[in-house]
């Protein structure tokens, strides 16, 4: 979580551990997602989810539901608002309902395990979140892909390529999903299921058919790790970052999937240099990074790339930005190139 | 108007020694409420014939707040003193310090908390924020530690006192320590064992109530003794207390003793 509290540093994934595994459940789109808890921990999600939504292009309002708590609630205990609350969102005949707590029920100690198998029409999910008890948002992530990985049966294999955990907050998620897909065509494969983001419970079936998993990032490895116990399905760690992440990444993905990937890595790297070719005109300049990223990842990236088109460091430069979370592929590298451009030509 | 509240361990004779004080309270002229802070609801039992009457939790769990009167909560009992029971939640679920915080909210609301003097009976424990608000917020600014001179006893008052020095600290609290209440079980030492460690949290030995059958005998004819027995010398006890309690304005802030402290303090009176 970044504790630079400037707005150029704020980061829509690095809320509470509700706020990571709601980035993940309310894009499976046949289901209803309940919220023990007081209305409050639902609205900020629901106002931050639509937000990102409409920014994508894709106006939706996520199906949350609030068991929505009072005082009374707390003092007595909140078992019979959930009972009620999913009762009443059963008769929408959702695909699934995923129940998740929030602070206040784990401080009163409800028991939403019993609450929730009590329950029937549909399967009822409970996703561990916990508030300030569940620890992150990245904990909040890791967990609704289990609990989600944990509907799937396994299948016949296909052959084909799933990428886990895409990070549904973030502005780029489509354009680096295309990076992604255009990568994976290069080797001739394609992908399977994008777990999760814009799916229904149906298709969660396919998750155990893919021969290879890809983690958006390595803080997805304890998701990799219960997936390949599960299906047996290798994975490899992270979205291709920064420049020369696109040959990496291939050469990695050729690696474990046993397939000749020489080829396609010329080729990347030849994109690599026609890239790096169209911003000549930044050679020699000065520039210093402002904010500069929270994420040494981040910072890392960017700095190669500042040296890789011959940019100096020094304080009199030009402040250039640092986006949090780092570039993916060749896409994201020239859209941030651009940014340094305008940055330092304006 | 005096707030006072009696906290110590469960068990030590907190609600009997509320009720029989609130009588003697009552009989010595003044105008008195006694509010049972504990979910098990007894603290009036004694003062209202051996009725339990209905807690303010509950009538909130069933009707919500807003339905919630002064009438349906404040019950008059021995000698006109008003009675009143927080209640909580069943053991084992939601949060009774909340309760406890939502009761106190609500009879300020009804302008209930009046009188010459408001004895607070308060659970065993300070165990969490909840049931330390009845210190907090200035509710109860004198403080009084029931204990007998058991261990087990002597290390809960000495917990309260820590609560009570934390909540001192704060800028507007008024909490206060007013003394310490002997509760006796009858061991040998146990008054000066007891005064002793009141002095030595820097605080005093306010009354000695000695361990006496005719508390047991009053209990089952559901009184308090003050009504049961006027004339016996437990009851007497009581009325001592009530009039020191009325008359006392020694309150200071504890310095709770470390743990190795207190218990070579209780070896020294074996
Ligand atoms: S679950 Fe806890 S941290 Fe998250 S929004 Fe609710 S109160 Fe805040």
């Amino acid at each position: 979580m970044t504790s630079n509290p400037l707005p150029a540093s704020t980061c829509r994934t690095a809320g509470c551990t509700l706020t990571g595994a709601l980035s993940v459940v309310t894009q499976v789109t046949d289901t209803v997602t309940v919220v023990h808890g007081p209305g409050g921990c639902t609205h900020h999600n629901f106002s931050l989810l639509s937000a990102t939504a409409l920014d994508n292009g894709r106006p939706a309002l996520p199906p949350l539901v609030s068991t929505d708590l009072r005082e009374t609630d707390i003092v007595f205990g909140g078992e019979e608002a959930l009972d009620r609350t999913l009762t009443r969102v059963m008769n929408g005949n959702p695909g699934a309902i995923f129940v998740l707590s929030t602070c206040i029920v784990e401080t009163i100690g409800d028991d939403i395990e019993k609450i929730c198998q009590a329950q029937q029409g549909c399967p009822v999910i409970i996703v561990p979140t916990a508030g300030f008890l569940g620890g992150s948002f990245q904990a909040g992530v890791n967990n609704a892909l289990i609990a989600l990985a944990a509907m799937a049966e396994s299948s016949a294999p296909n052959g084909r390529v799933n990428l886990i955990g895409e990070k549904n907050l973030e502005y780029e998620v489509e354009e680096n999903y295309a990076e992604v897909s255009r990568l994976l065509s290069l080797l001739g494969l394609s992908v399977n299921l994008r777990f999760v983001r814009n799916i229904t419970t149906d298709e969660i079936a396919r998750l155990g058919a893919a021969r290879l998993n890809v983690l958006r990032d390595p803080a997805l490895i304890p998701v990799g790790e219960y997936l390949n116990s599960r299906f047996g399905t290798p994975y490899i760690t992270g979205f291709p970052i920064g420049l020369s992440g696109n040959s990496s990444f291939l050469a990695e993905v050729a690696k474990t999937c046993g397939i000749n990937g020489t080829d396609a890595v010329t080729r990347e790297r030849a994109r690599e240099g026609e890239l790096l070719e169209k911003f000549h005109d930044l050679a020699g300049e000065g520039v210093f990074f402002s904010p500069l990223p929270p994420d040494p990842e981040g910072r890392i990236a960017a700095r190669d790339l500042a040296r890789n088109v011959g940019l100096r460091f020094s304080d009199q430069g030009n402040p250039v930005p640092v986006p949090v979370i780092p570039p993916v592929g060749l896409a994201g590298t020239e859209r941030l190139l651009h940014r340094w451009r305008r940055a330092i030509f304006a | 108007m005096k707030q006072i509240a009696l906290y110590g361990k469960g068990g030590i004779g907190k609600s009997t020694t509320s009720a029989n004080l609130s009588a003697a309270l009552s009989l010595a002229g003044h105008s008195v409420l006694q509010i049972g802070c504990d979910p098990k609801r007894d603290s009036t039992r004694m003062l209202m014939a051996g009725r339990l009457i209905p807690t303010v939790m509950d009538l909130v769990r069933e009707r919500g707040a807003s339905a919630v009167t002064p009438q349906d909560v404040v019950f008059t009992g021995f000698h006109g003193v008003r009675c009143v029971e927080a209640g909580g939640p069943e053991p084992g679920v939601g949060c009774a310090g909340r309760g406890i915080i939502a009761t106190f909210q609500l009879l300020e609301k009804f302008g209930t908390l009046t009188g010459d003097i408001i004895v607070y009976d308060v659970l065993g424990d300070v165990v969490c924020g909840g049931f330390a608000m009845p210190m907090r917020e200035g509710y109860a600014q004198e403080v009084y530690l029931v204990t007998s001179g058991e261990l087990m006893s002597l290390y809960a008052a000495n917990n309260i006192c820590k609560a009570i020095q934390r909540l001192a600290a704060r800028p507007k609290s008024r909490c206060r320590i007013a003394g310490v209440i002997c509760n006796a079980k009858n061991m040998p030492r146990e008054e000066e064992l007891v005064a002793e460690f009141a002095r030595r949290v820097n605080s005093h030995l306010i009354q000695y109530i000695p361990r006496d059958r005719t508390v047991q005998l009053a209990e089952l004819d559901r009184k308090t003794v003050i009504e049961y027995d006027p004339a016996s010398e437990q009851a007497q006890r009581y009325r001592d207390l009530a009039a020191r309690v009325m008359e006392n304005s020694r309150l200071t802030i504890p310095t709770p003793l470390e743990i190795d402290d207190l218990e070579s303090l209780a070896r020294q009176y074996v």
